[in-house]
């Protein structure tokens, strides 16, 4: 044993390693492996930094501040000639926010004659009140002569100061409500009559330029309808045109051409669909400005290349033993497809689909071509009237001043985002539970 | 045996040869097969006998998998295929084009080299060709043709309690039989198999072999296949391809005791291939 320590010999014996950079090697790995930490970190950071910012700016628009008035529906306001039996426009034409007025003065106190006094309170409510009322009225004219508890919607500003978004600091000759107003604010508060509810006017209020009464229901609407139409032409056609590219159609120049078209179709900038639907189809087939018909053919051939590739893609993923196994027991070509192609390519299909739904949902610049940045108030019955969608609108409202709006900006691009990922998760979750390994 | 002369040998081998009990089922005249540019078979000329199991032998890439193939047209579903020479069913011949494939390949089954059970229930993988083929009137006749074919391919007493779970399930060799059911159960005429047991392990293949044995009573039967010692188990007559060509075909016994072809018995016993 300490012969052999000892013996130089045996030390020397002792084969030196080749040099082969394993230190080296280890080095790049682990710089790659940094690098890549670096990305996704600062992906997850402008991730985060764009969640907090909607989210921040957002949550408040889904609850808007309103104020519970018993409002006396007198009928010398309502209808001072008496006439409401044989004009119907009586009702419709009334002068209802003075009635709110009048239920507010009553309520805070203030004189009927403080003609200064009245016309700051009515800046509380919103203007929202007349139509609320009216709505009220028609429906119902016997309630004329009685007094109802109604909620009604505060002024934007109110709305404002309320949520704590004005800085109430400064003098009221600089900020939109003054010192009254928040004084009365503050009364109706501690009395609970003054409170936050939920903004279900969000959803349901078209176009206004009042922010209290501007919500994104006009946008849903033109989005569902866009929406429907996209999934109803753009699937069949774009797997009809895949089942026949990928399974009958003979390899030639022609499919060759159209193979190479359909993916720069697929690059081509969003704004030039546009440009074609409102040459074709406005201009050429003189379909209505504005409408989501347009709107939903646009974003139909927008899509279509996304879906024809991933379709394309999903069949040729399935394994050529299968189609083997279905000719050789003398299926036809065609019960090849439909009874076992097309099913094993189906979640393939879905996902593509709803991909490309979603990326046609978030799609703004060909619908303001074709004029679907319109102020439309009422709700579209049919997909052939005026309406706008959820991204637009959120164009829209971004470029808008008010305070009130930066919040309903941010509350749309938090419903839109929703909605996104809700689409994508199901995409996830089909692709997950039908998808089959062989 | 020595003293036996080259022509009394050659003479035996034609006698063997020509002694067919089985009427012709399918026949090959001059068959060639382009592949684009590529020619895979050069003019072969083969009886199959009916009731019978032929089969095919040869190195890789000889053409017996193309021969096989286009038997039941199953080249037509290869781009650039081109097919030349005379193939013929019971005496019409299937190239015709007043000949259906889908009716062709309705008579002439196949079974492929790599279990290829569809990801459907068991039931399911053996009722599709009769449900698409319209030969089951109701669900009870629909029942019996599936079990009839599992208990041909052997496979139903492994599977009766479960016909409704996957064929994907099943091991390697049951879904092997399942195709070879699911083969039979259109009632084909002849039934085509490309290397049927290349994947699958020695027992799986034992009994795979036995099913093709028992099969040949009602089947005619084309094997491809890689295994000298399969060839010589299940079959009757053998035929051994070369480059594109055929060799040498006749009786298995024949073939394998006592070849005229130098390279057929060069690769029979494993010389080359």
């Amino acid at each position: 044993m300490t012969d052999i320590a000892l013996n130089p010999a045996a030390v020397s014996a002792k084969p030196t390693r080749r040099d082969i950079g394993l230190k080296r090697r280890y080095a790049a790995e682990r710089r790659f492996k940094l690098y890549g930490i670096t990305a996704i970190a600062i992906g997850i950071f402008f991730l985060c930094a764009l969640l907090y910012s909607v989210l921040s700016n957002g949550y408040t628009a889904f609850w808007q501040t309103e104020v519970n008035l018993s409002i006396n529906l007198d009928p010398k306001i309502i209808d001072p000639d008496n006439k409401r039996a044989t004009d119907p426009n009586v009702l419709l034409t009334a002068n209802y926010p003075v009635l709110a007025r009048n239920a507010l003065a009553e309520k805070l106190g203030v004189s009927s004659s403080d003609r200064a006094g009245l016309r700051e309170l009515s800046k509380l409510f919103s203007e929202g009140v007349r139509g609320q009322l009216r709505e009220l009225v028609v429906k119902n004219p016997s309630l004329i002569g009685t007094t109802q508890n109604v909620w009604v919607l505060t002024g934007a500003d109110i709305d404002s100061a309320f949520k704590g978004q004005i800085d109430l600091g400064v003098d009221q000759s600089r900020r939109k409500v003054s010192d009254k107003q928040v004084e009365w604010m503050n009364k109706l508060k501690s009395e609970g009559v003054m409170a936050q509810r939920f903004n279900t006017g969000l959803f349901t209020y078209g176009a206004s330029s009042r922010p209290e009464t501007s919500g994104l229901g006009v946008a849903l609407i033109g989005s569902l309808y866009m929406m429907l139409i996209v999934l109803f032409l753009s699937l069949p056609i774009g797997v009809a045109a895949s089942i026949y590219l990928e399974e009958y159609a003979k390899k030639s120049r022609l499919t060759d051409i159209i193979e190479v078209n359909i993916n720069n179709l697929a690059a081509v900038p969003s704004i030039v669909f546009g440009l074609l639907g409102l040459a074709v189809f406005i201009n050429f087939f003189h379909m209505p400005r504005s409408a989501s018909l347009v709107g939903g053919l646009v974003l139909t051939l927008m899509t279509l290349p996304t879906i024809i590739i991933a379709t394309r893609a999903a069949l040729r993923a399935v394994p050529p033993s299968i189609r083997a196994a279905a000719l050789g027991i003398g299926a036809s070509k065609t019960q090849m497809v439909f009874h076992h192609v097309l099913p094993l390519a189906a979640p393939g299909i879905l996902t593509g689909t709803i991909i490309g739904l979603a990326h046609a949902l978030g799609e703004t610049a060909p619908l303001l071509l074709i004029g679907m940045v319109a102020f439309v108030a009422n709700s579209p019955v049919t997909p052939l009237d005026p309406a706008t969608a959820l991204p637009v609108q959120i164009y829209m409202w971004a470029n808008e001043a008010e305070r009130a709006f930066v919040e309903r900006t941010s509350g749309a691009i938090i419903v839109l985002l929703l909605f996104l990922a809700v689409m994508n998760i199901t995409a996830i979750i089909l692709r997950r539970r039908f998808e089959r390994r062989w | 045996m020595n003293l036996m002369t080259e022509r009394n040998l050659e003479k035996a081998v034609n006698d063997k040869m020509n002694a067919q009990p089985n009427a012709i089922k399918m026949q090959g005249k001059e068959v060639t097969v382009h592949y684009g540019d590529k020619q895979a078979l050069f003019g072969v000329s083969l009886d199959v006998p009916e009731k019978m199991v032929t089969a095919l032998i040869g190195p890789s890439g000889c053409g017996k998998s193309t021969f096989l193939r286009s038997l039941n047209r199953m080249n037509d579903t290869i781009e650039g295929c081109k097919i030349g020479g005379k193939i013929t069913l019971d005496d019409e011949d299937i190239y015709n084009p007043k000949i259906d494939v889908v009716e062709l390949r309705a008579r002439v089954g196949m079974v492929f080299q790599k279990p290829n059970p569809f990801p459907k229930s068991i039931f399911e993988n053996v009722a599709y060709g009769p449900r698409i083929h319209g030969l089951a009137k109701n669900r009870q006749q629909l029942d019996e043709i599936v079990e009839k074919s599992l208990r041909r391919a052997s496979l139903f007493d492994e599977v009766k309690d479960r016909l409704h779970e996957a064929g994907t399930g099943l091991s390697g060799g049951q879904q092997q039989r399942l195709c070879i059911a699911r083969a039979i159960a259109v009632s084909p005429e002849v039934i085509l198999m490309d290397e049927p047991c290349s994947a699958l392990d020695p027992i799986a293949t034992a009994k795979v072999e036995e099913l093709i044995d028992e099969l040949r009573q009602n089947y005619t039967i084309v094997i491809v296949t890689h295994s000298m010692q399969q060839a010589a188990r299940v079959s009757q007559r053998t035929a051994m391809f070369h480059l594109g060509n055929l060799v040498e075909v006749g009786d298995t016994e024949m073939m394998f005791t006592n070849p005229t072809e130098k390279r057929t018995q060069d690769y029979i016993t494993g010389r080359f291939g």
